[in-house]
């Protein structure tokens, strides 16, 4: 078994019209053996900009934690935020740094890219393990149940989404898509990010 | 026609020159040496009663039994050597449970009336690659009840493996008489309780001994409760009811 | 060695099993069934034709679709077909969806130790005239469901079916309830969405789509009227009827 599976867990990214939203399983466990039911897997990076970390749990804290302080180091530095489209080349590079020992990472972002006139461009974002960027413009997925979320977004989704209807969305392909996946589930957590506001729902889903 | 006898009697499986297999007939013969059996079919379901001949008092008439369960929804009713019988019936209760297994339904009437007949005719060989073979014809008739799709039936088999379906049907010993009487009695409106006071009627005008209900064994298929042999109890109170 | 023979021993296998690719898909409604497949059949990362038909009729009312190792398939689909042609003749009628079901199971459990390489999803309309699905897995476990899919992008297609034919992780309105059955044009425009969306993320699944349309005796066409690509196979109008609908996927 891949150590990928090791602990389970899925997250999910879609974009919206003027708004993204990103959400993710509750489970932790050790292999078949469910240990947590509110194991986290998305971080907010920036006011705008929240990352999931599905894989390898150890690797979640150290990898959040590593990120955490690479984007403080920039923010202090050049004394402004990170955009989205910046930090997932972070990501990226600091993946790559351990191209030969990786973090068991698949790393999924999504975010608010701010634009030169003031407005705001929806950017999602996912990388394999070794930081290798996918920049999809509908939706990305990653984690123990990614090929049942390719299968249910690839049904659901379409563009151009309002929030609440991309919240519909994106809750409905993963908790469909984590019923059928033995290492997601127990709950669920989803983000919606808007220009003005995020909304964060913590859902109930199947406990089996 | 036994004055005839000749060596073409003794073979099995050897014609006449006149085409005739004289043992297939003689077993047919040995079956009108056999107690009256009488089969009666309406639309609520098939009636079956057989003559139990009680030779000493000191027989347990509960012991004779001449009406047989093939399947939930088949029965079958025998006149003849009934010994022979029991090949032919565990025939068809492993052909009908094998049905269901591999089908999930039931057996129709026909089709187990079929695999009977098929062992019927497979006298001179072996059966099931055992080395014992059946050496000569069974020497039993069987009646054969049952519902299925096609609603009630009655099917008459006999040693030579044909099979027939009837309305009504008697065999063995008073089978000449009591045909002629089911000819006379038999519509084809009949209700199940008629039919059940009918082949009791049949079958006290052949019988010597005076019928009640040690004498006699009442079967019948119905939609509602499959094949059912009935108790003493309830054959008593149609007896009494005739 | 110079002379032919080996210095170390040698060890040869032969794998009797391969496998093609592909999905089938099928629902229940009703009083009809849907049983769908795609055309692709492949060996790896190579496709070996666009066109294999892995759905086939067995009679006027029951439909077969097969996936997994297309030899095995083809041959199990034949001998299904020659048993339903003994049992024509020994009974004087057609088999029943439930006992081609049984049948399947016993078919294929009696290769329990050299298992046909298959899964099998039977659709068809029961004697009651109800709209049916029959899966099984290799060896002929079985059960009768509302849908079901399975092959390559079964992973893909399942959760979605869940979702839009079980209304799974959907609340009905308060005082409403989710329908046990779903109208036939709703039916068919989700089997479509399941296997583009299965070409779309797949790479074994595409080229084209065969889905079979079996409605109940009386049942009204109208609603395939406006179908392209629709073709009937049953001879007669009355009793239950049959129909393929033949469309392109995309073939990248």
């Amino acid at each position: 078994m891949s150590i990928m599976q090791y602990n389970g867990g899925s997250t999910i990214a879609m974009v919206g019209k003027d708004c993204v939203a990103i959400a993710c399983d509750l489970r932790l466990g050790n292999q078949a053996l469910g240990i947590s039911s509110n194991f986290e897997k998305i971080f907010a990076m920036t006011e705008r900009t929240y990352i999931g970390l599905p894989g390898l749990a150890t690797d979640v804290t150290t990898l959040h934690e590593q990120l955490r302080y690479r984007l403080n180091m920039y923010t202090i530095k050049e004394e402004r935020t990170m955009e989205p489209e910046t930090f997932i080349h972070l990501v990226s590079s600091t993946l790559y740094e351990k191209r030969w020992g990786p973090y068991f990472i698949e790393p999924v972002l999504a975010g608010l890219q701010r634009m030169p006139g003031g407005s705001f461009r929806p950017f999602i974002a996912s990388t394999d393990l070794i930081g290798c960027i996918n920049f999809a413009k509908d939706f990305v997925v990653a984690g123990t149940a990614s090929e049942k979320l390719f299968g249910v977004a690839e049904g659901l989704w379409e563009p151009d989404l309002a929030p609440e209807d991309l919240f519909e969305t994106i809750s409905q392909t993963l908790l469909n898509a984590v019923d059928r996946d033995a290492y997601s589930g127990w709950g669920a957590v989803v983000y919606v990010i808007t220009e003005d506001k995020v909304i964060k729902r913590t859902l109930k889903g199947r406990m089996d | 026609m036994f004055l005839t006898r000749s060596e073409y009697d003794r073979g099995v499986n050897t014609f006449s020159p006149e085409g005739r297999l004289f043992q297939v007939e003689y077993a047919i013969e040995a079956i009108k040496l056999g107690s009256t059996t009488v089969g009666v079919k309406t639309p609520e379901g098939v009636v079956l009663a057989v003559e139990k001949r009680v030779q000493s008092p000191l027989l347990e008439s509960s012991s004779i039994e001449k009406i047989m369960e093939i399947d939930t929804h088949l029965g079958c009713a025998m006149s003849g050597l009934t010994a022979d019988a029991r090949t032919m019936i565990d025939h068809a209760r492993v052909t009908s449970q094998n049905h269901a297994f591999t089908y999930d339904e039931r057996i129709k009437v026909e089709s187990a009336t079929q695999a009977v007949c098929d062992l019927a005719l497979r006298f001179g060989e072996s059966v099931h690659d055992e080395d014992a073979m059946m050496s000569r014809p069974f020497g039993v008739a069987l009646l054969i009840a049952g519902i299925d799709e096609l609603g009630p039936q009655l099917f008459h088999t006999d040693p030579s493996g044909t099979f027939v379906r009837y309305e009504a049907k008697a065999i063995g010993s008073g089978s000449e008489a009591a045909q002629s009487e089911l000819q006379d009695k038999w519509h084809s409106q009949m209700t199940l309780r008629e039919a059940q006071i009918l082949t009791l009627r049949v079958l006290k005008q052949v019988m010597e001994e005076k019928l009640d209900h040690h004498n006699v064994q009442l079967a019948q298929v119905t939609p509602q409760a499959g094949f059912e042999i009935l108790d003493e109890v309830r054959l008593k109170e149609i007896v009494d009811a005739m | 060695m110079p002379d032919g023979s080996y210095e170390r021993p040698q060890q040869r296998q032969f794998n009797p099993y391969s496998e093609n690719g592909g999905t089938i898909l099928a629902i229940a409604g009703a009083d009809f069934s849907v049983i769908a497949g795609d055309t692709r059949q492949s060996e790896g990362y190579s496709i070996q034709t666009r066109y294999a038909p892995k759905v086939f009729r067995l009679t006027e009312r029951a439909v077969l679709a097969v996936n997994g190792f297309a030899a095995d398939g083809n041959m199990f689909v034949k001998k299904v077909k020659q048993r339903l042609e003994w049992y024509r003749h020994a009974h004087a009628k057609d088999m029943p969806l439930r006992a081609i079901a049984r049948l399947i199971q016993t078919m294929l459990y009696a290769q329990r130790f050299f298992p046909y390489y298959v899964y099998n999803i039977l659709g068809g309309i029961e004697e009651d005239g109800t709209g049916a699905v029959y899966s099984f897995d290799p060896v002929g476990s079985y059960e009768r469901e509302a849908c079901r899919a399975a092959g390559a992008a079964q992973s893909l297609v399942q959760p979605f079916l869940d979702n839009q034919i079980y209304f799974k992780n959907q609340t009905p309105a308060p005082g409403a309830s989710h329908p046990t059955h779903l109208p036939l044009p709703d039916v068919l425009s989700i089997v479509i969405d399941s296997f583009t969306s299965a070409t779309e993320r797949h790479i074994e699944v595409g080229d084209g789509l065969e889905i079979y349309v079996v409605l109940a005796k009386g049942r009204s066409t109208q609603e395939l009227a406006s179908i392209g690509g629709l073709q009937e196979l049953s001879t007669r109008a009355e009793g239950d009827r049959m129909f393929v609908i033949r469309r392109d996927l995309k073939k990248d």
